[in-house]
């Protein structure tokens, strides 16, 4: 991913990325990658907010 | 039902497990908590907020095929709703199996009515909404 990209528009193709997480499911660090969502057929949900420890 | 909905703010993995399992709201969190702590991935989707380093409320719904297909951003103190997101979330899966149809704005869930744009639907909207 060398190229920033600032916004991405509704129809675009999203450019690979990449997550480090905490998964509650597991009571573990994980890791997530669109490339993975991808290879499993999943659709993703990504929920963005400003900060723990505050209201979502 | 195939989607997986990913949390996703600066903070590290250390402090939203340190969050998680803090905050009782939260007790019943399944799903998992991304960290951007580089701003990456909020730039990515315009989400960052360069004055404060926090991502904006900003919610996106991404096919299994890897493209965008919503994308909503709510300033700071606005809440988001659980069946807002599953509502668009559902209208996709139809929409990507029906793909000549329309899902209007009263679309709830499968089963509802639909459209199907054509020319004879051009100014007559109103009697399709009403054709059964």
């Amino acid at each position: 991913m060398s190229e920033i990209y600032c916004g991405l528009q509704v129809g675009q193709d999203v450019p690979d990325f990449k997550l480090e997480t905490f998964e509650p499911s597991k009571g573990d660090f994980g890791e997530i990658s669109l490339e993975t969502q991808k290879a499993n057929k999943k659709w993703t949900m990504l929920f963005f907010y400003p900060a723990d420890f505050t209201f979502v | 039902m195939g989607a997986e909905v990913i949390t996703v703010s600066t903070d590290t993995k250390f402090v939203h497990l340190a969050w998680q399992r803090e905050e009782k709201m939260l007790e019943k969190v399944k799903y998992p908590m991304g960290s951007d702590t580089t701003g990456r991935v909020s730039r990515m989707f315009g989400v960052y907020d360069e004055n404060t380093g926090l991502a904006l409320r900003g919610t996106f719904i991404i096919s299994p095929e890897g493209r965008l297909f919503n994308s909503e951003v709510n300033f700071y103190n606005m809440g988001r709703n659980i069946e807002e997101l599953m509502r668009k979330f559902k209208a996709n899966l139809h929409l990507a199996k029906h793909t000549n149809e329309g899902c209007p704005a009263k679309w709830k869930e499968e089963g509802d009515k639909t459209l199907k744009p054509s020319a004879g639907m051009v100014g007559k909207v109103y009697e399709a909404y009403k054709e059964k």
